[in-house]
């Protein structure tokens, strides 16, 4: 049998929605792929390549606003469809179309933001998911692989979707959205359904903290 | 007051960052200390024997010590903004503001290193400054959770002000802020207050 290696396209979950506010941008790393994820004055979620095509500098350190994200380098902005608008330091020059940075396929559901992986992939629009509201982002050490096995020894199921976990603790479902980062570290971005109780919240904040460090000693072992 | 100042010295900017906001003048004296390390110099060794900056002034009064200097002045505003009046609240404050003095000085130090030809391991302190920040990103996830925006309270305090200078120079020591969500959104709050002011390495998005 031969095989043929092809990169699938896929949505990743990127950020909780609520952590990425109107008039905010934050860089991001998805599978090694660095992204600029923002979010415009009307509320519209972006993901884009996090690099200005001016001089390479990340987009995540520069801010947004109204609805355009400006470099921090030398201000060069760009409009929400990735074309550059205005260059300060020639502001009677009309800027080339030409000027762009690529974007990744946005979506935003079940209280995730979810980058199409890798760019330029065009798959059919994202599945619907139940409105969530986001917890917390956990950062681990760890690659997706490893804390997906230590989730299922916990009793994950697979969620509807790509990349989300279903996890059942202390009453609460949680719906988890996996980002890979890298071969040595993912996030966890955990949501719980609209109206989950505050104490239910705190006991899967202590619960996601301790399942954190337990993971990292084993990686340190290891 | 004058305030013996760098304006590259982290420390000294905390300093004038709880001036501005609080409204309270400071008469800077800027001391060449890089690469001259004119606060070594015998002139202000009698000031401060430790050599180091910041040094506040107040007449007869000399304060060398960072939680010292930012309280001082704190204390100096006359809407009391920054320093709980109640014994529970202010000793909260005081116990984030010991994490912003004491236990993130490996923050400044990493930068030191990285920027300004300190000694030490930069990767070492960058991982400790790295767990320091997970702490306090948790600590703040709690408190949103709790309706509190800020480390001691739903109103800024002074420990807020003194942390904030860390986490926003962060990246000056190559340690980025995409694991800090809940950072990220109280920095904003930060830069928002009135009289928030920025320095170099801090974007002034306005």
């Amino acid at each position: 049998m031969t095989q043929t290696v092809e990169v699938l396209s896929q949505w990743v979950p990127i950020a909780l929605s609520n952590m990425i506010e109107s008039g905010t941008s934050a860089g991001v790393v998805a599978k090694g792929a660095e992204i600029v994820v923002w979010r415009d004055s009307s509320g519209v979620a972006h993901a884009w390549e996090d690099r200005c095509p001016h001089r390479g500098m990340k987009m995540s350190f520069g801010f947004v606003r109204g609805d355009h994200i400006t470099c921090l380098y030398h201000g060069w902005e760009y409009d929400q469809s990735g074309t550059c608008q205005y260059i300060p330091a020639h502001p009677e020059v009309e800027v080339p179309k030409s000027i762009c940075v690529a974007r990744y396929g946005v979506a935003e559901a079940g209280g995730l933001i979810w980058a199409q992986l890798p760019l330029g992939s065009s798959e059919s629009s994202f599945a619907g998911l139940p409105a969530m509201e986001g917890v917390k982002s956990v950062y681990i050490d760890a690659s997706d692989a490893t804390v997906l096995a230590v989730l299922r020894k916990q009793g994950c199921a697979d969620g509807d979707v790509a990349n989300v976990v279903i996890l059942e603790r202390d009453g609460a479902t949680m719906t988890i959205g996996i980002q890979p980062i890298s071969s040595a570290q993912c996030a966890l971005h955990i949501t719980v359904p609209e109206g989950c109780a505050g104490d239910v919240r705190e006991s899967i904040l202590d619960w996601s903290e301790e399942l954190r460090r337990s993971i990292e000693e084993l990686e340190v072992v290891t | 007051m004058i305030l013996h100042n760098y304006d590259l010295f982290e420390n000294c900017y905390r300093v004038r960052l709880v001036a501005s906001c609080a409204e309270v003048a400071l008469e800077l004296i800027n001391v060449d200390a890089f690469p001259g390390t004119e606060e070594k110099s015998p002139e202000y060794l009698k000031l401060n024997p430790m050599g180091r900056l910041p040094i506040l002034e107040d007449n007869a009064l000399v304060l060398r010590n960072l939680s010292a200097v930012l309280i001082y002045v704190a204390e100096q505003d006359i809407d009391k903004r920054f320093i709980p009046d109640e014994a529970k609240d202010r000793a909260r404050m005081m116990d984030w503001l010991g994490f912003a003095c004491d236990d993130l000085a490996v923050a400044v130090q990493a930068r030191a290193v990285a920027l300004l030809d300190a000694a030490g391991d930069v990767a070492e302190l960058r991982a400790q400054a790295r767990a320091l920040f997970r702490i306090l990103d948790d600590h703040l996830t709690r408190q949103s959770l709790r309706g509190e925006n800020f480390v001691a309270g739903d109103v800024p305090s002074l420990a807020d002000l003194a942390l904030f200078p860390a986490f926003a120079l962060s990246r000056d020591f190559n340690l980025d802020h995409d694991e800090f969500p809940a950072l990220r959104l109280w920095a904003r709050r930060i830069r928002l207050l009135p009289g928030f002011i920025t320095m170099p390495g801090i974007p002034d998005y306005h």
